[in-house]
């Protein structure tokens, strides 16, 4: 791996932002949104619950941010040289395919972060919400684990761009709302019906948000569960990783990156 | 001289298809080398595979005696490609998308470089415009300065001068040419404009269905064609006319008032001798034309399996 080629690819993704104003609706227009929506439901519900449902539904907004574009903009990214027919030009340099995955992760990372500023201001500002009154501990621990996991979906929807082309392409903009609802992001685990409860607990996202959920009410927060969030997302890593790199080996058989639509 | 490009028993095939069927050629340094042949034939798919983006069956590629196996970055710092059917980032300027590419192949002091690419290729006027919005012959050009942003060792040229007026398309030769002449690298040049390959290659290689039929000079891929067509306007036509093409057992075409068209063979004196033996018995010529072989002739021979 070489970073003038991480380099590269990060400036690349910088003029796509700057010459496209969608491309900022992206981090600021639709989390702020839901902050907006939500965030006067839950001023409603409030009212007629006693449990703190403001601090639950929108620090599981914000944080579920984290998942959502970690997933989007590695699959978007990749997405956009299908879209300009420039994938062969890009797989003729000497660029590797965990350059690509690094640059999106790096380029994700920062809009992940500015997304989080805004979202978390705006919660203050209109709902006097402050993330940052969540302990630190258990910020500390649960971040990572869902940007991991988002930038770990996000490799997932690359490897079945490479491996089944365009026509996948709804799976970059659906695929983590589809893990949504079983991963508890507004509701405890055991509000699941029966036969959802083992996916959600397979899932390192539900026992982020149980944790979040504790660390609101004051009650232990199970880190057992924590643990096994951080080894199964990295598990999930490791094998989508070689999951993509399989993709890409299948896409350079089938001659998906020369086909000119 | 150094061989820059090895290719030896080339295959790839999907699934019953089988598209390329052996292909070995070999390109040395300061060379052009042109890949001629019908749609379809395999031309694409043979740069495709020696660029690395589509992956072969079998055989052997070595770039500057290496593959992309052994060392990925000397391999494919030293080479590059510009293909008409594949466009650079639609939503980054000209200068944007040189400036990405530049950045990726390691150039140092890339803008002055990219700026004079861009007076070369005369876009230096829209340098600032996305490449979205480029006519198909800017487009070509952008893609012909990506090229050679990285001033390669090999240029894999694959219809590189598609959709460009004829004054643009002979620029961009010239161009291509005289950055040949300079740097001495070697070229691998699809086309389907045969003049086009006629002025620009060294050697040629025919293929069709897959496999190479020939390789050769341009020269001596015109022998290939044996018969060339005359046609003579003569002064007066008659029978003594008539029967002296019967005499010298030629085969006439066509005969229409004074005009003839005839098929005689392309090499040799056998033209000269028939011309001087007409003049001899009398018989003026007002006009003539002579359709030399061209590799359109043997192109359609080949593409017809003649």
């Amino acid at each position: 791996m070489k970073l003038y080629r991480v380099n590269a690819l990060m400036l690349k993704y910088w003029y796509i932002c700057m010459n496209r104003i969608d491309r900022w609706f992206d981090i600021f227009y639709w989390p702020l949104l839901d902050i907006v929506l939500w965030g006067f439901m839950t001023t409603y519900i409030k009212n007629i619950s006693e449990f703190n449902l403001l601090s639950a539904l929108l620090g599981g907004i914000i944080l579920w941010m984290f998942v959502w574009r970690g997933g989007q903009d590695i699959s978007l990214f990749v997405l956009e040289d299908f879209w300009s027919r420039n994938i062969y030009n890009t797989f003729t340099t000497p660029v590797k395919e965990v350059e690509i995955v690094i640059s999106t992760i790096i380029f994700g990372f920062f809009r992940s972060l500015m997304s989080f500023v805004a979202m978390a201001l705006l919660a203050f500002v209109m709902h006097g919400f402050n993330i940052l009154t969540l302990p630190w501990g258990i910020l500390a621990a649960i971040v990572p684990i869902l940007m991991l996991f988002g930038w770990a979906t996000g490799i997932f929807i690359a490897g079945l761009i490479f491996r089944f082309g365009q026509r996948v392409q709804i799976f970059a903009w659906s695929f983590v709302w589809i893990l949504q609802p079983f991963s508890c992001v507004f509701y405890p685990l055991a509000s699941l019906p029966f036969w959802a409860q083992p996916i959600a607990k397979a899932l390192p996202t539900t026992h982020v948000f149980e944790a979040l959920r504790a660390g609101l009410n004051g009650t232990p927060v199970q880190w057992g569960w924590i643990a096994y969030a951080v080894i199964a997302t990295l598990t999930a890593h490791v094998v989508l990783t070689m999951f993509l790199a399989s993709s890409l080996k299948s896409a350079k058989k089938k001659g998906l990156l020369t086909r000119y639509d | 001289m150094k061989t820059v490009l090895e290719v030896k028993g080339l295959e790839k095939s999907y699934g019953k298809f089988d598209i390329v069927k052996g292909i070995s050629f070999s390109i040395k340094e300061g060379e052009i080398f042109g890949l001629l042949g019908p749609n379809g034939a395999g031309k694409s798919t043979t740069i495709n595979m020696i660029t690395g983006v589509l992956a072969k069956d079998a055989g052997e590629i070595r770039i500057l005696g290496k593959t992309l196996e052994e060392d990925w970055e000397y391999v494919k710092n030293n080479m590059n490609v510009s293909s008409a059917y594949f466009n650079l980032s639609g939503i980054l300027t000209i200068n944007q998308n040189l400036t990405v590419y530049a950045k990726l192949y390691n150039v140092k002091n890339a803008q002055p470089k990219i700026d004079k690419l861009l007076n070369d290729f005369e876009l230096m006027t829209h340098k600032h415009k996305l490449a979205e919005n480029l006519s198909s012959g800017q487009r070509t050009r952008l893609n012909l300065c990506k090229g050679l942003i990285n001033e390669p060792k090999l240029l894999l040229l694959d219809e590189a001068t598609i959709g460009l007026d004829p004054d643009i398309a002979e620029k961009t030769r010239r161009l291509i040419l005289e950055y040949q002449k300079r740097t001495n690298c070697s070229i691998l040049f699809t086309s389907h404009y045969m003049g086009e390959i006629e002025q620009m290659c060294d050697r040629i290689a025919f293929i069709g269905d897959g496999k190479i039929i020939k390789i050769d000079t341009v020269a001596n891929l015109k022998k290939m064609i044996k018969k060339q067509q005359v046609e003579i306007d003569f002064i007066k036509n008659n029978k003594q006319l008539k029967d002296f093409f019967l005499e010298k057992d030629i085969n006439i075409i066509l005969e229409d008032d004074n005009r003839i068209v005839f098929e005689i063979d392309a090499h040799g004196d056998k033209l000269y001798r028939l011309m001087s033996s007409l003049f001899k018995r009398g018989h003026f010529v007002r006009d003539m034309h002579i359709k030399r072989p061209t590799l359109d002739d043997i192109f359609i021979k080949i593409a017809r399996k003649k």
